[in-house]
């Protein structure tokens, strides 16, 4: 039997070597990172792939002009999750909403260390802080706001949503108005719901054209969001898009500014004095709060791709614009000052949606 | 003559070689129990099929497809060919890709019949039991065109075939392992001199939670005070994986002797699988319910009349899927309730007819004609209107697809043959334009039977139900994908009759296509798909086969695979930012290679595979980042196999091993895949009414 003690030595020799090269393989788990982050800048979640858990958070330091990509990742050793939709800050804590992931986490806003979490969400989409010990966060999908206290990281109740079942739910961007809480129904929706923030429920709401996309409020108490019209076919209905101005007092619309046919506004923004509103149509525009029309002219035109993202810096007034290129690579971000001259860009994760301020 | 004297198989692939010994060498069932696997008497073969000429081709040995009852055919795929399968995990959607394409690119047939989603343009090789599958061929690049269109990476043919029974037969496999993990295989056959039935069937089911450390998050260890004062990598089970499959495939086939055969083939499917979670994911597993459920029938009737320089045949199909996913969460009062709940039924009706005739041994002629009807209704999403009445989302349509070819092949001389496929395509009321194939072959020396093979094509891929008419983002304006691809290569085979075969293949594409269609977002926060993308695939494909008689008793059987598959952008910028262009298209490996050993002695057997794949980039922009890593992994599975044979009955007892070295990998981000796992299987096939040895 020479032979066959031959062939197992073979044998015993090629499964070592299948060993080895797979020993050689052993995953490199990052080691978590010490950031001590400069400056009043601004972090940008990045959504990321559906389905990937590929989000990430980028910081960017306007007066350093360096950027630092996938901090969550680096400081944390773990990833940020899938699809980052959104963050804001409240007390030195920033507050990261990772739809698909189903979470919230809180963060250092210097060493961007984790200091809690929020699980179990249904679909979140945005949080707003009503007091320390409690906030709302929206959802896609679900009928209800879900109501929860930051400080023990845990859901305590729900606001339930009228005209809107569990499939067709959509609730949205937050704003407050003295003890009222603003929130756009987007998907399918046409509405602007207002809760009382003493009882937790939905107290009234207002019609506006077909899927109200964002909402923010100005410096003279008035709310503003622009639809973004639907789609052609949707069984929902197809129409032109609309930038409305709403009294947050009286919760009515006072002023609607109407758009073509097939437009696609999106991302209201102001800026820190809330004086000034912006927004994407495939340009970036900009307009006064108080003016009664829309500009003829764009702020920044149109270069051939799809801006994704916009943000406006509350000290300088800067203004900050994402593009995901192709949404399966890093995308990049234009910064410009308040006259529309490019000052920097850099590049941070894949599809950069959002931006919060330090 | 001496070419006759040599006594080989002038094929080039080795697989095939091995096909051909398994079916000299076992039943119809594939029993492994016989004492010795001999080295088969090679066949004497004056000259290379006709009707394969210059056509790159893999087919898939017997024992890989019969390997056990828990594999798919994706399973088969991964470590059998150099083809990139794309794996979600145990059980979850798996797609296989050529040359550097994309999923769609694959046409794949099942007895002729089209089974690509009309929909997604894919298939789910996950949903494909190999047991259910008797032969199985890769149709590389252009060799795909004389199968069917579309195919602008490959076409995997899969058949099946009547089990060569004579009376009744059974064969019982049960399959015991990790997760509690539960397969089962019963075959029943009858056959005479006209008649062969068979009924299979194969039931799979598992929890399928496996357990992995998850690298992707940190469990928090909070103080009082909800502080974090430590955390760790917990270890998980995988969540919302359980499956169960059943496909049950009926066949019944008439010979009336006198050259004409009829043919049933029915095959069911029912699964119930849930849909893993994400390794990201922190829903507890009790608030969701992520489910996919199917229903499929396929069936074909078929009518092949044979004579001696001619032949004809018809078939009819028929397939139907009915297919829902389900996301629910709990409501808050334990009431699971619909987030997602969509619906689609797709009923395909198919007729092809074809015809060869041959002119002596140096012409023949073929021709086919092949309808498809496709009638879909898809449902996605529920929604209350503006007036307040439910609608739905979704779209209902239909597309009668027509594909023709005819074929003119001659050999002048037994050295050389050359090929012309023309075919043409008409999707709803769009046209392909003529879409040619040349294929040429030449025996370069007949010492070692060194062939060379070159093939030219044409090929045009249409865009998919979904591409045209989702509701929100289908584009019906898009136009179809179109690419030419060139092919060549050389193939050798050589050996010595009881003792050894030796084969080899190398072959080199290269293949430009057009329009290639990708799904972007919108700014209105959906996706819709735009001919976008220029893409130039190109590479190499190179595969090894031995068979050797090492002893009375030992047998070695060697088999591998390698490519390089640089896939790259080749279109304009989207803008001056984009960094994709001169790139590596995301989730296409480079490099991959397969290889697998069996070695047995007497009704002794092991069997040793293993596959690796390089880094696969998931940016277009091939950017490696912490987040966005694919590192490179191998997989190593073994097999240890043993035969009893009894009076009454074969036995068979196999316990395989797989992922050997418990390695920590992914396929897909952030979707981990399970470590070391066992299976166990015992099967049976009775001796009835047989002679009792």
């Amino acid at each position: 039997m020479r032979s066959a003690r031959t062939i197992f030595q073979r044998l015993a020799a090629a499964l070592l070597l299948a060993a080895v090269c797979t020993e050689c393989m052993k995953w490199e788990y990052g080691a978590a990172e010490d950031f001590a982050a400069s400056g009043a800048g601004v972090f940008i979640a990045c959504e990321g792939n559906f389905q990937y858990g590929n989000a990430t958070l980028s910081y960017y330091d306007p007066e350093t002009r360096q950027v630092e990509n996938e901090i969550f990742r680096r400081a944390n050793g773990m990833k940020l999750g899938d699809v980052a939709q959104s963050m804001i800050v409240r007390d030195g804590v920033g507050w990261i909403v990772v739809n698909n992931s189903h979470v919230v986490f809180a963060i250092d806003l210097d060493t961007f260390k984790e200091i809690g979490r929020i699980t179990d969400l249904a679909s979140p989409r945005y949080i707003h802080f009503i007091s320390d010990e409690k906030a709302y966060v929206t959802q896609l999908w679900d009928n209800r706001i879900f109501v929860v206290d930051p400080r023990r990281y845990k859901i305590t109740g729900y606001i339930e949503c009228p005209g809107m079942t569990m499939e067709s739910g959509s609730t949205e961007q937050m704003v407050q108005y003295g003890q009222y809480v603003y929130v756009n129904c987007w998907s399918y929706q046409n509405r602007i719901l207002k809760i009382d923030t003493e009882t937790d429920k939905v107290v009234d709401e207002l019609q506006v054209g077909i899927q109200p996309t964002s909402l923010a409020i100005d410096c003279n108490d008035k709310l503003w969001t622009i639809t973004d019209g639907g789609y052609a076919d949707s069984p929902y209905g197809y129409e032109a898009p609309s930038l409305y101005r709403i009294d947050a007092e009286t919760f009515t619309i006072e002023k609607q500014f109407r758009f073509d046919l097939g437009d696609t506004p999106s991302e209201i923004q102001l800026n820190g004095a809330g004086d000034t509103l912006y927004w994407i149509n495939d340009d970036i525009w900009s307009m006064d709060v108080e003016a009664e029309q829309v500009p003829i002219r764009p702020f920044i035109e149109y270069t051939g791709t799809i801006y994704y993202g916009l943000t406006v810096d509350p000290a300088r007034n800067d203004v900050y614009v994402a593009d995901a290129i192709d949404y399966q690579q890093p995308g990049i971000v234009y910064r410009y000052s308040a006259a529309g001259e490019l000052l920097d860009e850099f590049y941070a994760g894949v599809i950069p949606g959002a931006f919060c301020w330090k | 003559m001496k070419r006759n004297r040599i006594a080989l198989l002038l094929v080039p692939l080795f697989p095939a070689m091995l096909a051909a010994q398994e079916r000299n060498t076992e039943g119809p069932s594939g029993d492994w129990t016989k004492r010795v696997h001999p080295i088969p008497e090679v066949t004497v073969v004056g000259q290379r099929p006709i009707k394969e000429i210059g056509v790159q081709q893999t087919k898939f040995a017997s024992a890989a497809l019969k390997e056990n009852i828990a594999l798919s055919m994706a399973d088969v795929l991964a470590f059998n060919s150099s083809i990139f399968v794309k794996s979600y995990g145990r059980a979850t959607l798996s797609t296989v890709a050529f040359h550097g394409t994309s999923p769609s690119h694959t046409q794949v047939t099942w007895n002729g019949m089209r089974i690509n989603n009309p929909m997604l343009g894919m298939t789910d090789f996950s949903m494909i039991p190999s047991y259910f599958i008797d032969d199985a061929a890769l149709l590389h690049g252009t060799s795909s065109i004389g199968e069917t269109g579309g195919g602008l990476g490959g076409a995997v043919k899969l058949s099946t075939k009547p089990a060569e029974a004579n009376g009744f037969g059974l064969q019982y496999i049960q399959g015991i392992g990790s997760f509690k993990t539960f397969d089962e295989f019963l075959r029943l056959t009858y056959g005479d001199a006209h008649w062969q039935v068979s009924t299979r069937a194969v039931y799979s089911s598992s929890p399928n939670d496996y357990k992995y450390r998850n690298r992707d998050k940190k469990e928090n260890i909070y103080d009082d005070e909800m502080n974090i004062v430590g955390q760790y990598y917990p270890t998980e089970r995988n969540r919302s994986g359980a499956f169960k499959d059943l496909h049950i495939l009926q066949e019944a086939y008439y010979n009336t002797g006198r050259g004409d055969r009829l043919g049933l083939n029915a095959w069911y499917i029912r699964s119930n699988r849930e849909l893993p979670v994400l390794s990201t994911d922190y829903a507890s597993d009790r608030s969701f319910e992520n489910r996919q459920r199917e229903a499929t029938l396929r069936g074909i009737v078929s009518w092949d009349h044979l004579r001696r320089n001619w032949k004809i045949a018809a078939k009819a199909g028929y397939i139907h899927t009915w297919m829902a996913y389900d996301y629910k969460r709990d409501a808050g009062n334990g009431t699971m309730t619909p987030m997602t709940r969509s619906r689609s039924t797709i009923n395909t009706f198919y007729g092809q007819a074809e015809g060869e005739y041959s002119i002596g041994s140096r012409w023949l002629f073929t021709a086919s004609l092949a309808a498809y009807q496709h009638l879909v209704e898809s449902a996605d999403k529920n929604i209350i209107k503006q007036d307040g009445n439910q609608a739905i989302v979704g779209y209902d349509k239909g597309r009668v697809e027509l594909s023709g070819s005819v074929s003119a092949k001659w050999r002048p001389t037994e050295r050389f043959g050359m090929s012309l496929v023309v075919r043409e395509e008409l999707y709803g009321t769009d046209w392909t334009p003529i879409i040619p194939a040349l294929f040429l072959d030449g025996v370069l020396s007949e010492r070692g039977n060194l062939v060379a093979k070159a093939s030219v094509s044409r090929n045009f891929r249409f865009p998919t139900l979904n591409d045209l008419y989702f509701l929100p983002g289908g584009n019906p304006d898009l136009q179809k994908e179109n690419g030419w691809t060139y092919d060549a290569g050389l193939s050798f085979a050589a050996g010595k009759t009881g003792k050894y075969t030796l084969s080899g293949a190398a072959s080199w594409f290269d293949s430009h296509v057009d329009d290639w269609i990708i799904w972007l977002p919108t700014p209105k926060g959906f996706f819709s798909p735009r001919n976008l993308k220029k893409v130039h695939a190109y590479g190499i494909e190179l595969r090894a086969g031995l068979n050797v008689a090492l002893s009375k008793a030992w047998r070695l059987h060697l088999d591998g695979t390698y490519s390089w598959t640089p896939s790259i952008n080749e279109s304009e910028p989207m803008t001056p930012a984009d960094r994709s262009v001169g790139k590596q298209l995301p989730y296409v490996p480079e490099h991959s290679a397969t290889v697998t050993g069996r070695l047995s002695w007497r009704t002794w057997a092991i069997l040793y595979k293993w596959a690796c794949y390089s880094e696969r980039f998931t940016m277009s922009s091939n950017d490696i980042t912490l987040t966005g890593s694919l590192p490179p992994y191998f997989m190593n599975n073994l097999t240890l196999e043993k035969g009893f044979s009894f009076r009454w009955a074969d036995l068979s007892l196999k316990g395989a091993i797989n992922n050997l070295f418990n390695e920590e990998y992914l396929s897909v981000l952030s979707r981990p895949m399970p470590g070391i796992h066992f299976e166990i299987f015992i099967g049976i096939t009775p001796k009835w009414g047989k002679k009792k040895t």
